[in-house]
């Protein structure tokens, strides 16, 4: 690398409100999953500025950024995600593991959060063991344990049945509902259309911003 | 995240990949068994030659006749008496052996060593009486028909506690047993307890001719005189045998704990040896570690961009990885303890000098289990920790 210069994301401002429901849309290429990256703090912009809560991410440090992805937001990714051969009760305490949070409160709030997403019976279980949909609810519950108030779901449904990803989709509503910033990623228009608010973007740059009708 | 915390995660980690967890382990199972088996088996060694050779005699110095003289031993029994004049000496105790047949009056016999000697030989050679009483100056003196069985004789004849009084043959003529010496036990190639002792004048005057000796025993005082008293021996022997300044000495004065130095270093060098063999398995147990810490990290790259993406700090994965790399080096450092102890007491039992524990090794071992651990987990896990979370989360 470093001989070219790819530039993910150019020109691509945008503010997203606390408790809004977002869909970013575009095809592959057209820098979603770095729009993702750099929202979920997982890395910061090379240019430009991200501010989240009014603190400039550039600013942080590597723990720093690791703390606010710890408190801050929950990730629910396209392939699920689960830790492998790791339960369901211990895959969704993981977060609290990193906040430090002792085990009796992790398996009292894991248990909880799975309860919630209907996945009580299914707390001992390894992800092989679980269907695609009950995954995903898992991965959910693993991104709500720790009560953050953005949600970044990166195709959520992607590789759900149409059941199943419209339970994730509903459910999703339902957190927006609550109060939670949510930000899905999707290519699919019709997923993106549940969002209070599409950002289409198109190699790189935002082509289009428009609210739900 | 806790220590505690990590050290769960790495057992549950070590619990999904037992097999995998077990090889790994295997080489540093071996490395710590054979740094602890070989260093007891160097110990063993030392101690069973330290305990050989003052089973011998304390203090002892042996004097012998040297290949230069033609023909039969060149030291005497007056060299014997002219030598326990000289100061430092507690004890001389000139001998002369040969081979013999004793019998009992049931006929039981064996063959064995039988020494002529004198009253001084219990404490040169540092032998105890069980039954009855040893040479005494008075039978010495007279070169009385008297004898001292070896605990391996009186075995061979039969001969218990109620022996003392009674009459042997020694080839043919009749002896009487005045004692019976207390076991010293040790090799089988030279027993000490197979022999039987009687006065030097009635070896002289029934079974070897002549006034010279095999070797004059020398016991001294301080085991500081050694060096003084050897040297003493020395010049005294040389006068007495008219040996001029340039010629060679028709006798040595062997030094016992010479002989032990001498011994104990090269088992202290062995051990060295041994032990430093040993660790090139341990070494080699340490790049097993490695590998496989690499090969996980490898493996477990999307596991580690999810953990981060979850909020795992840098430290918490290089703490996750370093602690499984440390557990798996020390419970195979622990596993390896007990083989090597196990090891260690099978070959105590087979060579005879028992079971020995020294702390010192195990320390060393565990010590070193940890370093190892430490050394090649070190860099496995900041190749895990240093992983960008985005790049991670796109490997598959």
């Amino acid at each position: 690398m470093g001989a070219v210069r790819v530039h993910a994301l150019r020109d691509a401002t945008v503010t997203i409100d606390q408790g809004e429901f977002i869909a970013i849309v575009g095809q592959s290429g057209s820098g979603k999953t770095t729009m993702m990256s750099i929202l979920g703090c997982l890395d910061r912009p090379t240019a430009g500025r991200y501010e989240l809560d009014g603190r400039d991410v550039n600013t942080l440090s590597d723990d720093q950024l690791a703390e606010v992805r710890s408190r801050t937001i929950g990730f629910v990714f396209q392939a699920y995600d689960l830790l492998p051969r790791t339960s369901a009760l211990e895959n969704v305490a993981t977060p609290l593991l990193y906040q430090g949070i002792g085990r009796r409160e992790r398996i009292r709030r894991a248990t909880e959060a799975l309860e919630r997403l209907g996945m009580g019976h299914r707390l001992t279980h390894e992800p092989t063991e679980m269907s695609g949909g009950e995954q995903q609810r898992v991965a959910v519950a693993r991104a709500l344990v720790t009560e953050p108030s953005v949600l970044l779901a990166d195709e959520p449904t992607g590789n759900l049945p149409v059941q199943q990803g419209l339970e994730v989709l509903r459910l999703l509503q339902e957190l927006h509902d609550e109060g939670r910033t949510v930000v899905m990623i999707t290519h699919n228009p019709d997923v993106a259309a549940i969002a209070s608010r599409q950002i289409k973007l198109l190699d790189g740059r935002i082509v289009a911003e428009e609210a739900a009708a | 995240m806790k220590l505690h915390e990590m050290l769960r995660l790495a057992l549950s980690r070590l619990r999904q990949g037992r097999m995998r967890a077990a090889l790994t382990m295997l080489g540093v199972v071996i490395g710590v068994g054979s740094v602890v088996a070989l260093v007891s088996v160097g110990k063993g060694t030392t101690v069973d030659i330290t305990n050989r050779l003052s089973a011998l005699g304390t203090n002892l110095l042996t004097v012998s006749p040297s290949g230069t003289a033609a023909g039969g031993s060149t030291l005497t029994v007056d060299d014997a008496i002219a030598i326990a004049q000289l100061d430092g000496v507690a004890g001389v105790a000139p001998e002369i052996s040969t081979s013999v047949t004793v019998g009992t009056t049931v006929a039981n016999t064996s063959t064995t060593t039988l020494v002529g000697t004198t009253a001084d030989y219990a404490t040169v050679r540092s032998y105890t009486v069980w039954q009855g009483t040893f040479l005494t100056i008075p039978t010495v003196e007279l070169g009385l028909p008297v004898a001292v069985l070896g605990a391996t004789v009186a075995t061979d004849l039969g001969l218990g506690a109620d022996a003392v009084g009674s009459t042997v043959t020694i080839d043919g003529l009749p002896f009487q047993v005045i004692g019976i010496l207390q076991p010293k036990g040790g090799s089988t190639f030279n027993d000490p307890d197979n022999q039987v002792l009687v006065p030097l004048r009635a070896v002289q005057k029934s079974f070897v001719g002549g006034a010279s000796v095999r070797t004059i025993g020398v016991s001294t005082a301080e085991a500081s005189d050694m060096t003084t008293v050897k040297n003493a021996i020395a010049e005294l022997l040389r006068v007495r045998h008219g040996i001029g300044a340039s010629a060679s000495d028709d006798f040595s004065v062997f030094d016992q704990t010479q002989l032990l130095e001498t011994a104990t270093s090269i088992s202290g060098t062995l051990s060295l040896l041994l032990g430093g063999i040993a660790s090139i398995a341990l070494v080699v147990g340490g790049i097993g570690i490695m590998n496989i810490m690499l090969v996980s990290v490898r493996e477990r790259t999307r596991e580690i961009g999810i953990r981060k993406a979850l909020g795992a700090k840098s430290r918490d994965i290089l703490g996750q990885f370093l602690i499984e790399a440390l557990t798996l080096s020390l419970l195979g450092g622990a596993i390896g303890v007990v083989i090597g102890l196990a090891a260690n007491a099978l070959i105590g039992r087979i060579a005879g000098w028992g079971f020995i524990f020294d702390p010192g090794t195990i320390v060393i071992a565990s010590v070193f289990s940890v370093v190892v651990g430490l050394v090649f987990g070190v860099w496995p896990a900041r190749q895990a920790a240093r992983l960008d979370p985005v790049v991670a989360l796109r490997y598959e």
